[in-house]
């Protein structure tokens, strides 16, 4: 059990009069978490792995610490675990750093966030690559006999998400990656909307690679990462190069250093990697079965009152067992940024409107190229706040709809 | 956590005049600015109704300081220009620049496309796509406007709709 009580006075942003339902866009931070920051800035603000005094090994130390710390979290080796800023850059990394060669095929699916999608399309522009898109049903399901088809021998890289930031829906990333693995293809996770909510482990996933982003973990903006599964770093090149990445550089050569350091160019978000790394702890202390619990019983609350609301689409599978706590809708006769906008100047409830960066999946998938609006809750939410939105929302779809 | 929605649930909502206001909305707005005793009311002074349950709801974060701006909310949208202007002045902090009771009972009729909801303090009107949305403290919002002249060609257009209801 968790109490949330407790957990909300860790939270600041978290005053009287606010209803923070966007964690899945970006999440709030804790005082723990930012308390670590100003620690750095107060104590040993000096730069990493260069300097030969005590502040700079601190900093040094308490970085690699914080590697370590994240690394553990989603059950990856310290040198397995590359240092970045988000998702996004973690995705174009991989894009950009795997060998393709013309024709070789990579597949994605229909719910990809935009960020895992692009790059594949500007990549096949470079490449020539045989790009396959997987579709899902409307619920967003799918049949593993779409990726069986998909995937072939000349599969390069599965890339899919673990949680679609849409509908909700857990993707079926293990059994997609074992079949990607006997075809001899890579694997790709983005776990932007998994690693905040649940225990993650990428040995057990049987993914090569696995992109987060802290901001959406309670972790601070700026701060992210990628696992590279170490055995494969010899063959995927960085994304940028110079200070920090090489061993040894002459007038007509470089030679790249080896682990997480070769992908780490400039120096990094010192103070934000601490404070991932104290995130990922606060997450532990709580306990993520804990965390997943709670956003469990909060979704069950959200879906049993929801169709109380008339006139409400709401997208995603209708069972509340099968989904993460985020919620697409749409109420019948109001674009969703009147809605979010209602909703806001109500009763201070946040939540997103738009196309939820899916653009593909909102137009293919849903038909509803106009977007959605995304409720989305988290560790911190409590029961009455889902009541006191579908309460609102009811009024809303009542009296102005 | 009360929302003026919540503590207006929790009104009678019979709308009896007993207390000598039109409508429970207006008392509810009587009682949250500190004017009206709760005991007024014949259902709350019976106990039928539980005052305990009801606060003045939280106030907004940061009242919008009178001006206009352009927010532009998602970036695939890019047809869509959303202009923000706010009317809100010192003058109307008490009881909010737009009186949503009045314009729902008095004028709501008379506009087929406007739709007034007192309890959560908005009016929206949406007509060709673009809508516009009025707020109690004083904020109106054009959403979908296809540019700045066509913007303020709706927000003159919706400000003389609503005039009469300004407090
Ligand atoms: C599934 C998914 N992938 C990737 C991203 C991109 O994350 P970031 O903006 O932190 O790079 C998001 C964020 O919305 C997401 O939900
Ligand atoms: S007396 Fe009570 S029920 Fe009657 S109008 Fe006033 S507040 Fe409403």
């Amino acid at each position: 059990m968790l109490n949330v009580e407790a957990i909300r006075k860790d939270f600041p942003f978290l005053k009287e009069g606010r209803v923070y339902l966007d964690s899945t866009a970006s999440s709030l931070t804790p005082d723990p978490v930012i308390q670590r920051m100003i620690e750095y800035y107060h104590d040993y603000r000096a730069n990493v792995g260069r300097g030969i005094y005590r502040a700079s090994q601190r900093a040094t130390d308490e970085f690699e610490a914080a590697r370590e710390r994240i690394a553990r979290f989603i059950g990856a080796g310290r040198d397995e675990l590359i240092l970045l800023r988000n998702s996004t850059e973690a995705l174009n990394l991989i894009a950009n750093g795997v060998q393709f060669k013309r024709g070789d095929r990579v597949v994605l699916t229909i719910q990809e966030h935009h960020s895992n999608f692009v790059i594949w399309q500007r990549a096949k522009e470079r490449f020539g690559l045989d790009l396959r898109i997987v579709n899902s049903d409307r619920q967003g399901f799918f049949n593993l006999s779409d990726f069986e088809a998909a995937i072939d021998g000349k599969t390069r890289l599965v890339s899919i998400a673990h949680v679609s930031n849409v509908l909700g829906v857990r993707l079926p990333v293990k059994e997609v990656a074992k079949l990607a693995h006997e075809q001899g293809s890579l694997v790709a996770v983005d776990g932007a909307q998994s690693v905040p909510h649940t225990r993650v482990d990428v040995g057990d996933l049987g993914c090569d690679f696995f992109a987060f982003s802290g901001h959406k973990m309670c972790g601070p903006t700026g701060a992210g990462g990628l696992f590279i599964r170490g055995d494969l770093q010899e063959r995927v090149a960085p994304l940028c190069v110079g200070g920090g990445t090489i061993e040894d550089v002459g007038i007509d050569y470089y030679r790249l250093r080896r682990g997480p350091y070769k992908y780490e160019a400039g120096t990094p978000a010192i103070a934000e990697s601490i404070g991932l790394g104290a995130a990922a702890d606060y997450l532990s202390s709580i306990g993520m079965q804990n965390i997943s619990d709670h956003e469990h019983a909060l979704t069950r609350r959200m879906m049993d009152r929801l169709p109380e609301v008339p006139g409400l689409n709401i997208y995603g599978p209708p069972n509340a067992g099968d989904r993460a706590g985020i919620f697409s809708f749409n109420v019948q006769g109001m674009n969703s940024h009147d809605v979010a906008l209602a909703l806001d100047s109500a009763a201070g409830i946040m939540v997103r409107s738009g196309h939820h960066c899916a653009l593909p999946l909102m137009k293919e998938l849903l038909g509803v190229a106009e977007g959605s609006v995304r409720a989305s809750v988290y560790l911190y939410n409590t029961l009455s706040e889902v009541d006191l939105f579908v309460d609102t929302l009811s009024e809303i779809a009542k009296t102005i709809a | 956590m009360n929302s003026i929605f919540e503590a207006y649930s929790k009104f009678p909502r019979a709308d009896c005049g007993y207390c000598g206001n039109p409508s429970c909305i207006t008392a509810l707005r009587r009682y949250c600015s500190g004017e009206m005793p709760l005991d007024k009311c014949l259902f709350f002074r019976t106990g039928a109704f539980d005052p305990g349950l009801i606060h003045y709801p939280a106030a907004r974060d940061s009242p919008s300081k009178p001006g206009i701006s352009y927010i532009n909310p998602c970036p695939s949208d890019a047809k869509m220009v959303t202009v923000e202007v706010s009317l809100a002045s010192g003058m109307h902090a008490k009881h909010g620049y737009y009186d949503m009771i009045s314009l729902d009972r008095i004028f709501g009729r008379f506009i087929p496309s406007l739709k007034v909801s007192p309890s959560l303090g908005i009016a929206r009107i949406e007509h060709d796509g673009r809508a516009i949305m009025a707020f109690k403290e004083g904020r109106m919002l054009i959403r979908r406007a296809l540019g700045e002249e066509d913007a303020f060609m709706q927000l003159s257009r919706a400000m003389r709709q609503l005039w009469a209801a300004v407090n």
